[in-house]
């Protein structure tokens, strides 16, 4: 263990989990949206934009995140659109997240009883207002531990950024390892450094989940 | 926190050991020449994306100047052989972890790769070049604006030279030849910075490019690099490479592999024929 070199890279390690967590919040704020709006869609069954959600979902779901990314990197600039790398890289976070996220919100809202639904709109509840008080706060209480995992899951997606040249986490490890061949400390730091992000996101996310239970899915 | 610290601990401890354990095992990790003749099979690290030094055909066949000596390599040893593609980054690492007998993925000869593996005998001279666009030559780094980037492959000489020479300019890092070209060709950089033989066969595959500063750094050589420590299989190449230098063999290699894109101009001053030269 050389832990001179540790010392030295460490601020190397730090700039590329600033980028890493920075360009995956970005891809997860957004894909969050896109995933509210599309469940929403689901839900609500809406002629046209309901079609077009799910072939997106699937287009999205069925891709690696690697093949969105070239398509975003290498693919839209032969059709005149260039983008920084650190913008394409959360565009394709949130175009892979934006399905999942949709999944994890529709199954919340699926979860409520289609009675309490109906006993809303009986009571003289609009479309909106059922939603807002009835209906969404469940799903969302419901969908709390998917979409956490989701969180997870498009953090730890970041390690193909290498392809587009963003120094994330995994392209820093493997960068120094092909610079000064110190494998085995360059791996430790990259394993210590996916922890402290990600550790925090999971166990946030338990205690999260705990509090949220009050949700029953009453029938 | 007792949470975490129940859950880090033990992690730590685990990738430590591992270590430990691992790290003395890791310089032993290679065949000696009498293993792998036993076996049948010699593995070579080649690149599949730098034409012409190693790339992959529409035919899906390893070709290029270090796949033609590989061929030759593995007939005179009388063993079959398998390519591993690899990344420039990883070229040692592959050694080390014993994921290939040789590389012979144009691997330039350095100091610092010279305590991690054993390199043998020569086969071609290179130095560093770097390539523009002819509506903004780059004729010296010095011109370079603060945000003009440029283009290294991660793991290259290139890259170390630029870091340790040239601190200030931004790095655009690729982990491939192909995906380097690619963004390069997107204009997403001003420059690209790398073997002066690959700037130079860039610069004469595509048009509208030119090679502005064609020699940077010093001047080197590229020779095939075995596991350190594998004596047997490095007396063995060397003495190889000296045959294959009587009968001129790298520049029949250079007529069938390079003269396309070169042409006779860069013959002899590319051309190594096995010889030793510090």
């Amino acid at each position: 263990m050389d832990f001179a070199y540790m010392k030295n890279v460490l601020p190397l390690y730090e700039k590329a989990a600033v980028l890493t967590l920075r360009i995956g919040l970005e891809g997860i704020i957004f894909a969050t949206f896109a995933g509210i709006v599309c469940a929403v869609i689901l839900y609500e069954k809406v002629p046209v934009l309901r079609q077009l959600v799910m072939v997106y979902i699937e287009i999205s779901r069925n891709t690696p995140l690697l093949v969105q990314l070239f398509f975003i990197y290498y693919g839209l600039p032969k059709a005149g659109i260039v983008l920084s790398a650190e913008i394409c890289g959360a565009a394709g976070l949130a175009f892979l997240g934006g399905s999942y996220m949709a999944e994890a919100f529709r199954s919340g809202l699926e979860n409520v009883a289609p009675l309490q639904r109906e006993s809303a709109y009986s009571l003289g509840m609009g479309k909106l207002q059922t939603m807002r008080y009835v209906v969404g706060p469940q799903a969302v209480a419901t969908s709390i531990p998917a979409f956490l995992a989701n969180v997870i899951f498009l953090l730890k997606e970041t390690s193909v950024f290498s392809a587009i040249s963003l120094m994330d986490l995994m392209f820093t490890a493997k960068d120094l390892i092909g610079l000064y061949y110190k494998t085995t400390e360059s791996l430790l730091l990259l394993v210590i450094f996916y922890l402290f992000i990600l550790l925090p996101v999971s166990l946030t996310g338990a205690a999260v989940e705990r509090r949220m239970k009050y949700a029953g899915s009453g029938s | 926190m007792k949470k975490i610290k129940r859950i880090l601990i033990p992690l730590l401890v685990l990738a430590l050991s591992g270590c430990l354990a691992g790290c003395k095992n890791t310089k032993d990790n290679y065949r000696t020449l009498e293993e792998i003749k036993k076996a049948g099979t010699i593995n070579i690290g080649v690149f599949s994306d730098k034409n012409p030094f190693g790339y992959v055909d529409e035919n899906g066949n390893y070709r290029g100047y270090d796949v033609y000596f590989a061929d030759r390599l593995a007939k005179d040893l009388g063993v079959k052989i398998n390519y591993v593609s690899t990344e420039a980054a990883n070229r040692t690492e592959y050694l080390q972890t014993g994921k290939v007998d040789v590389i012979l993925a144009n691997f330039t000869v350095t100091k610092e790769r010279k305590e991690e593996v054993d390199f043998a005998l020569p086969y071609m001279n290179v130095s560093l070049g770097v390539v523009s666009k002819n509506d903004r030559v780059v004729k010296s780094l010095e011109d370079l604006g603060a945000d003009d980037a440029v283009i290294v492959i991660s793991g290259t000489t290139a890259e170390t030279y630029l870091i340790k020479n040239y601190p200030d300019i931004p790095l655009q890092k690729f982990d491939s030849y192909a995906t380097a070209k690619e963004a390069f060709e997107n204009g997403t950089a001003v420059a690209w910075a790398n073997d002066n033989t690959e700037v130079i066969a860039f610069a004469m595959q595509n048009k509208g490019y030119t090679v502005g500063i064609p020699k940077l750094g010093s001047s080197d050589t590229i020779a095939p690099a075995v596991a350190r420590g594998n004596t047997s299989l490095l007396e063995w190449m060397n003495q190889e490479i000296e045959k294959l230098g009587e009968e001129q063999f790298f520049h029949k290699n250079y007529d069938e592999t390079l003269a396309d894109t070169y042409g006779e101009e860069y013959k002899e001053t590319l051309v190594v024929e096995g010889k030793k030269t510090d």
